[in-house]
């Protein structure tokens, strides 16, 4: 089960070490858990050293959910492996993607 | 892309003195080489070099008559059922022809790997087939069968197959034959793209040469069975070696003749 | 060359030739073998090994191989039995022993003939059909495709043609026993001057439950015969178009050759 803290109004989930098929769906769930909660979802990707693209492919019905729910949803942390990952399928472009919470907290709302 | 990569990680695919034969012919004659993590390797050999028998040895597709083939550090040969499958999860293959299935749409096709190997949820396999059709700009395209595709997307289409499961090794045999030059290029840049994102080892097998400059990090160059040289693209440019010159400028090799052996072949057999 | 090496060279070839078509055919029956134990291995463990045979699959073959088979079978069938049923009233009236005719059409429809059109019609239709797509997929490195992705092209090839025709074939052999029977009894009814219900009665009357078992039984092994010689002859096709027409045309001519010789064997052996 991946830890989530509730910060400043926000799930923040946190994701770590290898986030590939055999743990993406708990990723999944937990994501889709807070969501279906109605609550503000940043899933903290700094302690991943890996992400394959069954864990991308869960943040992108995060992201899907959250945005048919009128809910934010965004990344914060994103390593630079996961960044690569991202890159490839020009992922980058779509998710909301912030350095940390305050650099969200400080960007003002959206969403 | 001519960095040294001799230590650039653990070496992937080994290949340890592999002969083989089809019938008593020898086909591969002591072949050493191996692909290192994150390196792109091409194997570049004309027709009849046995480069494509080479890869269907790193494959698993048959077992060598001397000398081992490792992935991973593992004998393939001696993999039994649940390991194989295994190693098997961390390869991709894109082949020539595409080997897409034709009776299943391009998204199905790419599905495919995750749906025997995997239990995750339709929803997340299907964005996960989307995004590798997204990378090899197949998006949109999902809903066709493969006999609507153009050459060029076939090829797309085997790699975003290929590369579903996140392989570790990922293996494209003759990417750019039959494309045109601009599609080729194109192809060729995917490849690049492919192994900065993700790190992971590529060998490709080609007989173009300007495919192979452009992408290889390090070049096996294949001929009649032998390896003749193993070197950077700046390696191989300035090779010394005659047949290697020969293959680079496309010259028609004048075949040298061993008159003992000539005649045994024209005569062998008959009576 | 000198003659004397000549005459050597004859018949050592000959034998060497025997020895080489025998070793292969000996092949051919070990590969059938395995191709039938692993596809059994798949369909019964399948599951347990979390790679089960898709029930999808099966269905489709299911309809390519029985439902789409129905037509042609209803009419040979129906010939079959209206034909029996004339030979036999002709050949019959001479020796006075018409009514002999209807008990003969029975058993030998049951025991023997519906069965074979099943699988002469499942072998034409299915045998050429199954061998040209495995064939294809082989040369296309389809097959080669699915091992490298780790599935068995035992498991998603083969078993799903096996399932279905172990259970088509004993269905269109009752459909075929069926019309066979009603095909007869167009003709006799109208040179015999009996009714339908007479005969019908006289039909059933002959029958033994032994005897549909017997067609059953057969069904089965003609369903096994068809799937291993046609996905045998598939997977070892090769040589562009050309390689894939001989395979097909293989395949049909020893799918029908060895359910014939299959039968004759049975025969022989049930009804001592």
């Amino acid at each position: 089960m991946y830890p989530v803290e509730e910060k400043q109004g926000f799930s923040v989930v946190c994701l770590h070490g290898e986030v590939d098929l055999s743990n993406s769906p708990e990723a999944r769930r937990t994501i889709l858990n807070c969501l279906k909660k109605l609550r503000h979802v940043m899933v903290d990707l700094s302690a991943v050293e890996y992400i394959d693209s069954s864990g991308v492919a869960s943040l992108v019905e995060g992201f899907q959910y959250a945005r048919s729910n009128n809910l934010e949803f965004g990344l914060i942390g994103v390593s630079e492996a996961a960044m690569g990952v991202l890159r490839l399928a020009r992922l980058d472009q779509v998710f909301h993607i912030y350095p940390s919470l305050d650099d969200r907290l400080g960007n003002g709302s959206r969403g | 892309m001519s960095v040294n990569t001799q230590q650039q990680g653990s070496p992937v695919v080994e290949v340890r003195n592999l002969v083989t034969y089809y019938g008593t012919r020898k086909i591969l004659d002591d072949i050493s080489m191996n692909v290192c993590e994150g390196e792109i390797m091409v194997i570049m050999g004309g027709s009849g070099s046995g480069k494509s028998t080479l890869l269907r040895y790193m494959l698993g597709l048959h077992r060598p008559d001397e000398g081992e083939v490792r992935l991973f550090g593992r004998d393939i040969s001696r993999l039994g059922g649940r390991e194989w499958q295994e190693v098997r999860r961390r390869i991709g293959v894109a082949f020539q022809g595409g080997a897409l299935f034709n009776s299943m749409t391009v998204g199905e096709n790419v599905r495919l790997p995750l749906r025997e190997h995997t239990r995750l949820d339709e929803n997340t396999m299907r964005i996960m087939s989307r995004m590798k059709l997204e990378v090899v700009n197949l998006s949109g395209f999902e809903h066709l069968m493969p006999a609507q595709l153009s050459g060029g997307m076939v090829k797309r289409a085997a790699l975003a197959r290929a590369l579903v499961m996140d392989p570790e090794i990922l293996f494209f045999d003759e990417p750019s034959a039959g494309l045109d030059p601009v599609v080729a290029a194109d192809l060729d840049k995917l490849i690049l793209r492919i192994r900065d994102a993700t790190r992971v080892a590529i060998v490709v097998v080609t007989h173009e040469l300007e495919s192979a400059f452009e992408i290889a990090d390090r070049i096996t160059v294949l001929d009649r069975g032998r390896i003749l040289m193993i070197g950077t693209v700046d390696e191989v440019r300035n090779s010394d070696n005659a047949r290697v010159r020969n293959l680079l400028s496309r010259t028609s090799e004048d075949i040298e003749v061993d008159a003992e052996d000539y005649l045994q072949r024209l005569t062998e057999g008959a009576d | 060359m000198a003659a004397g090496v000549e005459r050597h060279n004859g018949p050592q070839r000959l034998i060497e030739g025997v020895g080489r078509r025998f070793v292969a055919g000996v092949e051919e029956f070990g590969y059938g073998g395995t191709l039938l134990v692993e596809s059994l291995f798949w369909l019964l463990l399948g599951r347990w090994f979390r790679q089960p045979v898709r029930l999808p699959a099966v269905a489709e073959e299911m309809m390519s191989i029985g439902v789409r088979a129905i037509p042609v079978l209803v009419i040979l069938a129906f010939a079959n039995g209206a034909m029996m049923a004339m030979q036999g009233i002709y050949t019959l009236r001479d020796f006075g022993a018409e009514s002999h005719v209807v008990p003969g059409i029975a058993m030998s429809v049951v025991r023997e003939f519906g069965v074979l059109i099943a699988g002469i019609v499942v072998a034409g239709r299915s045998g050429s059909a199954i061998a040209a797509r495995i064939g294809t997929m082989q040369m296309a490195q389809e097959v080669d495709a699915l091992r490298v992705m780790g599935i068995s092209p035992v498991r998603y090839l083969v078993a799903p043609v096996l399932a279905a025709m172990l259970l088509m074939m004993p269905a269109l052999t009752v459909l075929a026993n069926c019309l066979a029977i009603v095909g007869g009894g167009v003709f006799s009814v109208m040179e015999l001057h009996i009714g339908w219900v007479t005969y019908f009665d006289r039909v059933l009357a002959v029958l033994s439950s032994d005897d549909i078992a017997q067609g059953m039984i057969k069904s089965l092994v003609f369903g096994v015969l068809i799937t291993l010689v046609a996905t045998a002859n598939g997977f070892s096709a090769s040589g562009g178009a050309e390689g894939l027409g001989r395979a097909t045309t293989r395949s049909v001519v020893l799918c029908i050759s060895a359910i014939v010789v299959a039968d004759m064997i049975f025969t022989f052996f049930l009804s001592r």
